[in-house]
């Protein structure tokens, strides 16, 4: 019988993150660090190509069938922080899972709460 | 005797430096072409001095073009690197949030300022600073506030208020639980 393994990389994690991450009620944005943020500026300066999904404000690593993935977001005043968190993790994890079959673990950091 | 001839003022003419597959030295074609000279008999029929002459003219066009063009940034630049400079927190400007499938965290900053927004909003009551200290391998938080109260506003009562609405928020909107509120108030306002 034919084997098949397959290895899910990091980008392909963090891409399937951010698409779930930024459709969770109360998220307003995914927040880039400086890295991704000076790299993004970088590649619309240069040109890039813009079939790839953006990443921005995630952050994944597999390590063999587990995978850590950490979100930096904002949110808007009147989203509780703690559920946010609860609900981004829930969501993001159960839709890697879903569509890697890897085991996943989410952290998430809320750096941004906007008032108006 | 000469052993270095960039040091005894340069190789003599004759003596290519980089020397073609046809005998000519590269950076001499590669000179008359970016001078603009008109390609002698045998740099017409050679594809070497050719493929030089080729060279420059593609690098000068390049550099003009590249020289030529307004680079500008998109227009969110600024904004996405700000972004991004505000979530480059240290560890230590993080508050612990609770959670069953991991702990999460929370900007002390983003925090400082939901909770000083929240008093802005009180009537009669401005909040000038606010500082939020997490009790160490736990959640619940010390909250330290300074406010400043309009002329009239009942200072005994000032402080009921912000200490209820400090505790609220940091439950309701932060999911941080408020274990000690320490108000001042540090000046009074008058309506004009």
């Amino acid at each position: 019988m034919t084997k098949v393994r397959l290895n899910v990389g990091d980008s392909a994690v963090a891409r399937i993150a951010a698409q779930r991450a930024a459709l969770v009620p109360g998220v307003v944005a995914l927040r880039a660090d400086l890295a991704q943020a000076l790299l993004g500026v970088a590649g619309s300066v240069l040109g890039q190509d813009r079939s790839r999904l953006p990443t921005d404000g995630v952050n994944a690593v597999v390590r063999d069938q587990e995978a850590e993935v950490s979100i930096t977001l904002a949110t808007r005043l009147g989203h509780n922080c703690r559920e946010l968190c609860q609900t981004v993790q829930r969501e993001v994890a159960a839709e890697v899972a879903a569509q890697t079959g890897l085991a996943v673990t989410v952290r998430v950091t809320i750096v941004d709460v906007l008032l108006d | 005797m000469a052993l270095d001839p960039f040091l005894d003022g340069g190789p003599a003419d004759d003596a290519p430096l980089e020397p073609l597959a046809c005998g000519r030295d590269a950076a001499t074609a590669w000179d008359r072409a970016e001078a603009g000279t008109v390609p002698d008999e045998h740099e017409r029929g050679c594809p070497h001095c050719t493929a030089v002459r080729a060279d420059a003219a593609g690098l000068n066009s390049l550099v003009h073009r590249m020289a030529a063009e307004d680079i500008e940034p998109p227009p969110s630049v600024m904004e996405r690197v700000m972004g991004a400079v505000m979530s480059e927190l240290r560890p230590h400007d993080l508050l612990l949030l609770e959670s069953p499938h991991g702990t999460n965290r929370l900007g002390r900053p983003a925090a400082a300022a939901v909770l000083r927004g929240v008093v802005d909003r009180m009537d009669g009551l401005r909040a000038r600073s606010c500082r939020i200290e997490q009790v160490p391998d736990r959640f619940d938080a010390d909250v330290a506030i300074t406010v400043t109260a309009r002329f009239g506003v009942d200072l005994a009562s000032v402080t009921a208020r912000v200490r209820q609405m400090v505790i609220a928020a940091g439950e309701q909107a932060l999911g941080v639980p408020v274990r000690r509120v320490d108000i001042s108030v540090v000046d009074i306002w008058g309506d004009g």
